[in-house]
């Protein structure tokens, strides 16, 4: 393996030019979208554009394109980084010259990345994160993957260790857990699928909106009319219309969550490092991150009653001070019941899930109820134009759905509190478990409204550096003696939380 | 030597045996002023309506209507009072603590070594009433940090004093 000298400031790879241009490129044309719109509606109609020809408007775009081309030739040639003993330095800009310079010990986080042009001129990018808001965030768009390892290796690498001992380190990582395609496809059709559901209906409103001119210009609305007034015949033909129109939904539904799940974890690969955990994953967009269990601040852990059949669970970690869109990519799917064991206890030492636990009063069961009422209620005024007397039986359908909801709810809360660790169960269709390590609590609540303070009931609200979990409904006594314990456990103790 | 003891959960410093201070009386003025401007543009609103709006089922209500505005602003006023006195506040050695709320009552307690940075702020009319808003910033999600509204001023000054000495101190 070639190895490449960061003491001296370098430029990315060569294809970088390419990478530049299409991400430009891209963020152009996203931005003037509705321009090109006009631009191609316009020309539709009248074949000219604001007293332009069609030649004309090609030739102003091929300018564009090179004028792009020209500006990613020059940010390659200005992008230059190189490291020294404790820094990374970068220097980047064509007119503004801009120098930052990020101590390692600063770096909170370095990942890979290779989206779908990366992988087809085979380089990935690097991206370093520090501490602080979103945009101290650097990205190094173009490495060949050799380089960029050695790089994150470099980054990493505080203290100069010596060449045979990186070598050892090396030599103990071993690929824990890889996901089979098959497991993948189960969990896709396991999954929640109102939410993909929701995503879809959201996604077709968003688009009928936005073409909502065009639709009326084909005269969409008078055909769907023409069509029902055909049905209308018979009660049967819309009966079958409509079952076939849900069954029609579902299995979009189904077939959305599937593609999603297989193409968000395609080839998903946990690697066990001696500190570290990494995570691989993706088809279109692959990316590399690295898990540091002293930054992990929560642990939730999702399996539901089909999941559990086929032996899924889902392990998300919240870690503090990752920007939002990396955030939904620190989760492992598809793992084994004693794989996810093996995990919790690499990223959790000590932690011992067989202690005692206590359930919330029963009259977070009448909360949920209110909650079930407040939901039927809002429900009903709409319904009852829609649906007019039939909406009893909707009715009746919602009071049952509302008891199962409430009695399950109920069941799978609960909570543990040993000496180092706080477990939050709840879930209704999902089993959720929450982890979070007592000295990683920045703060404490103590919630109680006016009526259960009549019969002595608080929740109690705990909130770390990336979530904040809930104790709900507990006796006045209870929680107190919880705040108390946590509080006296958080400053007794002199760690850090980070 | 690793010492591993027993922890009498009775023996611990206890959230209820601290004693909560209330916030200064004058900030309730500031309160009643924002109400008031609220208050006078509902009711503005409604008058101006009565002039404009021409149907007869408003005409003829109208006075049940303002009837249920003006009983409405009341209870709010009612209400309002009413949490002012349970906004409360106390510092420990190792923590702060803030009680509000009057229907919903929550009690958030910040250990002082998880504070990341502490900031002062004073809006025209607590500049006036010599008062000072503390926020307590910590790492947390946005619901943890801490803002204590309708500090008197010196005091203000002294517990920001004594948090950033304790907040450097521990760093």
């Amino acid at each position: 393996m070639e190895t490449t000298d960061f003491s001296q400031p370098i430029r990315q790879s060569s294809k970088g030019i390419i990478i530049i241009f299409a991400f430009n490129a891209y963020k152009f044309f996203k931005r003037f979208f509705v321009l090109f719109i006009a631009f191609g509606v316009s020309l539709a109609r009248k074949k000219t554009f604001a007293s332009l020809t069609p030649q004309t408007i090609i030739l102003i775009i091929v300018g564009i394109l090179i004028v792009l081309l020209v500006v990613a030739f020059l940010k390659y040639l200005n992008f230059k980084f190189y490291l020294s003993k404790d820094d990374f330095h970068l220097s980047t800009g064509i007119l503004n010259k801009d120098n930052t310079i990020i101590p390692k010990s600063k770096i909170q986080n370095v990942y890979i990345k290779q989206n779908f042009l990366q992988q087809i001129i085979n380089v990935v990018s690097l991206n370093i994160e520090t501490a602080g808001d979103n945009k101290s965030e650097i990205s190094i768009k173009a490495l060949d993957k050799p380089t960029a390892l050695q790089l994150k290796k470099e980054l990493f690498n505080k203290s100069s260790l010596t060449e045979d001992q990186i070598e050892i380190a090396e030599e103990t990582n071993t690929i824990f857990f890889k996901v089979s395609l098959k497991r993948l496809f189960l969990e896709g059709v396991s999954q929640n699928h109102l939410r993909s559901f929701v995503v879809i209906a959201s996604f077709v409103f968003g688009l009928y909106y936005e073409f909502k001119d065009y639709f009326i210009d084909l005269k969409l609305k008078q055909r769907i009319e023409e069509m029902i007034h055909l049905d209308e015949e018979s009660i049967l033909n819309i009966i079958i219309l409509n079952s076939v129109f849900i069954l029609f939904t579902i299995l979009v539904s189904l077939l959305f969550s599937v593609l999603k799940t297989v193409i968000t974890n395609f080839n998903l690969e946990v690697v066990e490092n001696q500190k570290t955990i990494e995570i691989n994953k993706g088809l279109f967009n692959k990316v590399s991150l690295s898990l540091t269990p002293s930054r992990i601040q929560n642990i939730v852990i999702k399996t539901n009653r089909v999941k559990r059949y086929f032996g899924l669970h889902t392990l998300s970690v919240k870690q503090a001070m990752v920007n939002v869109k990396q955030r939904k990519n620190f989760e492992i799917i598809a793992l084994e019941k004693d794989q996810l064991k093996h995990l919790v206890d690499k990223l959790l030492t000590n932690y011992n899930s067989n202690i005692e636990q206590s359930i919330p009063k029963p009259y977070y069961k009448r909360i949920l109820a209110l909650q079930m009422l407040a939901l039927t209620s809002i429900i009903n005024i709409p319904g009852f134009f829609i649906f007019g007397n039939r909406m009893w039986y909707i009715n009746i359908a919602l009071l049952l759905f509302s008891v199962l909801y409430i009695l399950v709810t109920y069941k799978k809360a609960y909570y543990k509190i040993d000496t180092e660790f706080i477990t939050i169960g709840s879930g209704f269709v999902d089993t959720t478990t929450n982890i979070l390590e007592i000295h990683k609590i920045q703060a404490v609540k103590l919630k109680q409204s006016i009526f259960q303070k009549r019969r002595q009931i608080s929740s109690v609200i705990i909130s770390t550096a990336s979530k904040s979990v809930k104790i709900p409904y507990v006796s006045d006594t209870e929680a107190k003696s919880i705040c108390d314990y946590l509080l006296y456990k958080v400053e007794s103790q002199d760690r850090d939380w980070m | 030597m690793f010492i591993n003891q027993q922890i009498e959960i009775e023996t611990l410093p206890k959230l209820s045996s601290v004693e909560l201070k209330p916030i200064s009386k004058h900030y309730f003025k500031i309160i009643i002023l924002n109400k008031l401007i609220v208050y006078i543009v509902f009711l503005g609103l409604l008058i101006a309506g009565k002039f404009k709006i021409q149907k007869e089922a408003f005409q003829d209500n109208f006075v049940y209507i303002i009837g249920i505005v003006i009983i409405g602003c009341l209870l709010n006023f009612v209400i309002t009072f009413l949490a002012f006195k349970k906004r409360k506040y106390a510092i420990r050695d190792k923590d702060v603590i803030y009680s509000k709320g009057l229907i919903v009552n929550s009690m958030t307690t910040v250990p002082i070594s998880r504070i990341q940075h502490i900031e002062e702020s004073r809006s025209w009319l607590a500049r006036q009433l010599n008062l000072a808003t503390l926020k307590i910033f910590t790492a947390g999600e946005s619901g943890s940090d801490l803002k204590i509204d309708g500090l008197p001023l010196e005091e203000a000054r002294q517990i920001n004093d004594f948090l950033s000495a304790q907040v450097n101190g521990n760093n």
